[in-house]
């Protein structure tokens, strides 16, 4: 049978809502105002990971669950989707310059 | 030699499982335990009890979830690709009504958060709490959904079609349409499966496995609504 997740009470889920609305209305009052570009990319991504590990840590019991399912989890998606960018993205920089 | 347990045996995950590996000179866990089988390895590779410690549905679920993520890994990946090697790229404040979506990101937290409760008002067998939530979490589906192709309309009346769009960076429509398209399609799918959820609460013929397994599902919605969001419209 699947772990048992009957020792979270529902205010959890709750709180961890209130605190996931209120870190979006930081992220969408940030897109607005007059932040240097690098810095609000960086504030951005990082509130979005902060946002995906509460959703999956939380809301989906992953904290919860064993290590090595966690680990697949994150390692399959996370990193390579990181990957796959990070190796693509030379070429479109490179082909950024060709085209001027 | 005949009298090996089944399940340690044929999966060949362990060297040490199999009673000749020895005299192959096998590298990996030694062999202590009776008939060619490690402790370790009978306890959790052995068979007969899932090694990451989850049932099977949950673990496929969580197999499917981590291919479908995946898929949108590699469409948000090429649309990087596509910004870095753009000079321009249209200004997301002039295009998107950034209010309006962030109503919409609301809609979508909240009902992972019905939903959340709802796995566990099952696991606590609290029926009515079940399929209270599981509705609650189906209109918010619904919501989403009609605010994101009203989203749509806005911009096809614009202009904006797979092909072009009065912005100036002719894909730009194009991977709008794609990846919120393919990620509407996965609210509809979602609303359908809960739609079945609900049903089967109502009629009580609903396990707590089932209302997690599809709170796993919705979630995985959510949190690709989260990177989409961000990385889409926001950056």
């Amino acid at each position: 049978m699947a772990k048992d997740a009957t020792g979270v009470p529902y205010s959890v889920y709750w709180r961890t809502w209130a605190f996931l609305l209120t870190l979006t209305l930081v992220m969408v009052i940030l897109d607005q105002a007059a932040v240097p570009r690098p810095v609000l990319v960086l504030v951005l991504l990082t509130a979005m990971l902060v946002k995906a590990a509460l959703i999956a840590g939380t809301f989906m019991h992953l904290s919860q669950e064993k290590l090595s399912l966690a680990l697949a989890v994150v390692a399959a998606l996370l990193l390579t989707g990181a990957v796959l960018f990070l190796l693509i993205a030379p070429d479109g920089l490179r082909l950024l310059q060709m085209k001027n | 030699m005949s009298s090996l347990q089944p399940g340690g045996s044929s999966r060949g995950l362990h060297h040490a499982d199999r009673p000749h590996a020895g005299g192959r000179g096998s590298v990996g866990k030694e062999v202590t335990v009776a008939e060619g089988v490690s402790r370790e390895a009978a306890s959790r590779w052995g068979g007969g009890v899932s090694p990451v410690g989850v049932s099977w549905n949950k673990l496929m679920m969580w197999l499917f979830i981590i291919t479908d993520g995946l898929l949108f890994a590699g469409f948000l990946a090429a649309y990087g690709f596509a910004r870095l090697a753009s000079a321009a790229w249209p200004d997301r404040l002039e295009v998107f009504h950034l209010w309006f979506i962030s109503a919409m990101t609301f809609v979508l937290i909240s009902s992972s958060a019905t939903m959340a409760t709802a796995v566990g008002a099952a696991r606590r067998k609290e029926g009515q709490l079940v399929s209270q939530m599981t509705f609650a979490t189906l209109v918010g589906g619904t919501i989403f959904l009609a605010m994101q192709a009203y989203e749509w309309t806005t911009l096809i009346h614009e202009g904006a079609r797979l092909h072009s769009n009065p912005w100036g960076v002719p894909q730009f429509a194009n991977y709008f349409f794609i990846i919120t398209g393919f990620h509407g399609t996965h609210v509809l799918t979602g609303i359908v499966i809960l739609a079945v959820v609900a049903a089967r609460a109502l009629r009580g013929r609903l396990s707590a496995e089932g209302v997690e397994l599809a709170g796993l599902y919705w979630h995985f919605v959510d949190l690709v609504w989260v990177f989409i969001f961000t990385l889409f419209y926001l950056i």
